[in-house]
């Protein structure tokens, strides 16, 4: 196994819900590898899009140890989080999450404003991310003139404009046709093939995950069983 | 980040472009209001200290005798005594009201020195028996006077034994610099005004002499002279500087400065509260944009910043509107409002105050906005719904 670019020791996460305390991730230890294309998996409430999020750095655990790509996480807070977010992950949303005042080109080059670039730079970075997901011609659209998988590839471009280490994609193709799915699960594995990003992605579809190289399960927020898949070749 | 704001501004143009009118229009006021403030004041501080108004003790509506001048001309110190006395007439029709004097021509020009006129207006004024000279202002309010050089004055007051108009012949127009004395009123000679009315079997009085002094001369005591000149006549007097004449004359008007004032600032609430209400809409809405430039790894400051220079935006732009009205619109403001508040201008202080009160608009309305995408938690406004 490659070396793990995301390390989790007896992680905990828990909410106030009604006075009463929920706890979503219990003592959750896992690893995942640098490279290497994760689909996770499980019933409603399980804690996906918790570990998910705690991966990201957009929430903070209770207890426990997140490494992602050798930062402990725990010590960062604030705008230090902020910049590690904006360095190392990339996100896809289901809802796709496109800024709606802002072009395909401008939204794919608002995370690349926290990079050095200078203002060319950014501008030939985030076209050549559009056209990486096959939107050349679409940059100057904003997302309401787009379709939803066309949204969803502006996302993706907008996640791998900065080069990130990890993709964090939460239900990628859940609010997509199966046409426009398939071309976004095409475009995730040929990120993980092509360019080593590690990929998790969360999802309810298990043709989705079919396309992951490994399947974690979670259920009530323990680690239930990994599966390894000889992923589907697309693309 | 300025483009997101400026997309964000346009796409509700209605509300932002309401809100911004709104911002422009108070402010437009508020320099409005402000200025006629400025502007009494500027008359008091113009006012000199050491020329004396002469009026009635019991009122300044109350005439004093005619005798009275050269009673005055004679105490030490005195270097000119010229009388007024209002006309209170009307052009053409009562809706056209200004003020007119009937005063002393060759002396008034050397009590009020700032009131300057070319030579051939003083030479006219001083010789032709019907000539009057007007303020540039009230020139400007009636071209037809400079064409046609006559002016017909329906005297309310003092009617002509004619029945008829009194007939004035424009001898020409002054212009002061000094606040205290106004561009917007018409004097016309004593001599004219005297023998018609005693022509008509009435005996004119005098509203007020106003003096100017010698260099030097001892302002307290010639003030307690000349009220007791006439402390056993026909009419006791009341002498006060020029300044303190000023300062009672527009204390007549009530506290206006007060009022002004306090509706001044019920504009800039309001539009302050208006302002909060639009920017706190669009905090609203774009929440979950906060949450996606959070998610991206803008920090909390960026996250305020963008709102905030919103609010700044939108009220500056505002600011920048109603100072540019105020500015267009100073001269027929002063032209409309011009007869009971003569001098009215609008100081640039005055511009700098809006310009600063639109920036603090700005800043308060988007404080709370701006405050709540600082502290949203990335996750939670992730989850809002947008715009």
């Amino acid at each position: 196994m490659s070396q793990a670019m995301i390390r989790v020791r007896n992680l905990t996460k828990s909410y106030q819900r009604g006075g009463e305390t929920l706890t979503v991730l219990d003592q959750l230890n896992l690893e995942m590898a640098e490279g290497h294309f994760y689909a996770l998996m499980g019933p409603s409430g399980s804690g996906k899009t918790t570990l998910l999020n705690l991966i990201g750095g957009l929430d903070s655990p209770d207890s426990g140890e997140l490494f992602i790509a050798g930062e402990n996480l725990a010590q960062l807070e604030g705008s230090e989080l902020a910049a590690w977010r904006g360095a190392n992950v990339g996100f896809v949303f289901q809802s796709f999450n496109l800024i709606p005042v802002l072009t395909a080109r401008e939204n794919v080059e608002l995370p690349l404003k926290l990079t050095p670039l200078s203002r060319s730079q950014r501008r030939a970075q985030g076209e050549t991310a559009l056209k990486l997901v096959g939107l050349g011609d679409r940059m100057d659209h904003r997302p309401r003139q787009l379709s939803g998988g066309q949204e969803q590839r502006v996302a993706i471009a907008r996640a791998v404009a900065t080069d990130p280490k990890v993709i964090l994609a939460d239900e990628p193709t859940g609010d997509l046709d199966r046409k426009s799915a398939e071309q976004v699960l095409d475009l995730l594995g040929r990120l993980n093939r092509e360019f080593k990003k590690t990929i998790l992605m969360v999802t309810h579809d298990p043709h989705a995950a079919e396309r992951a190289q490994s399947i974690v399960h979670l259920d009530k927020g323990q680690l239930g069983r990994i599966e390894h898949n000889q992923p589907v070749a697309a693309g | 980040m300025f483009k997101l704001v400026l997309r964000n501004l346009s796409s509700h143009p209605i509300r932002s472009g309401i809100t911004a009118v709104s911002v422009g229009v108070a402010l437009f006021l508020v320099c409005v209001l402000t200025s006629i403030v400025t502007t009494l004041q500027s008359g008091l501080a113009a006012a000199s200290s050491t020329r004396l108004v002469v009026m009635s003790s019991i009122s300044l509506f109350v005439d004093i005798p005619l005798s009275y001048q050269e009673k005055i001309a004679r105490v030490e110190g005195i270097a000119n005594v010229v009388k007024w006395q209002w006309f209170g007439g009307y052009y053409k029709s009562q809706d056209n009201f200004f003020g007119q004097f009937a005063v002393d021509p060759e002396r008034m020009f050397e009590v009020y020195p700032e009131v300057k006129v070319d030579e051939e207006t003083k030479r006219k004024f001083l010789t032709q028996r019907n000539a009057c000279i007007v303020g540039w202002q009230l020139a400007a309010e009636f071209p037809e006077w400079q064409q046609t050089g006559k002016i017909p004055i329906t005297g309310a007051l003092f009617p002509h034994p004619s029945g008829q108009a009194w007939d004035f012949e424009l001898a020409g127009v002054y212009r002061s610099e000094a606040a205290n004395f106004d561009n917007r009123t018409m004097f016309f000679r004593w001599d004219l005004f005297e023998e018609t009315l005693k022509a008509a079997g009435q005996d004119p009085g005098v509203g007020v002499y106003v003096m100017s002094v010698e260099p030097g001369a001892d302002i307290e005591s010639m003030r307690a002279q000349i009220e007791g000149l006439f402390e056993n006549g026909p009419a006791t007097v009341r002498c006060d500087t020029e300044s303190e004449f000023t300062r009672q004359f527009v204390s007549m008007l009530g506290d206006i400065p007060m009022f002004l004032g306090w509706i001044g600032a019920g504009v800039l609430v309001a539009i302050l509260l208006g302002a909060v209400n639009a920017m706190l809409m669009a905090g609203r809405e774009q929440t979950h944009d906060i949450g996606i430039l959070k998610a991206l790894g803008f920090d909390d400051a960026t996250a305020f910043g963008v709102l905030i220079t919103q609010s700044l935006v939108l009220c500056l732009t505002g600011g920048a509107f109603g100072i540019a009205l105020a500015y267009v619109l100073e001269q027929p403001i002063a032209l409309a409002i011009g007869s009971a508040f003569p001098g009215f201008f609008i100081q640039s202080s005055t511009y700098i105050g809006a310009g600063v009160a639109s920036l603090v608009v700005g800043l308060a309305a988007g404080a709370i906005p701006a405050w709540n995408a600082l502290r949203a938690n990335c996750v939670e406004a992730l989850r809002a719904k947008g715009a």
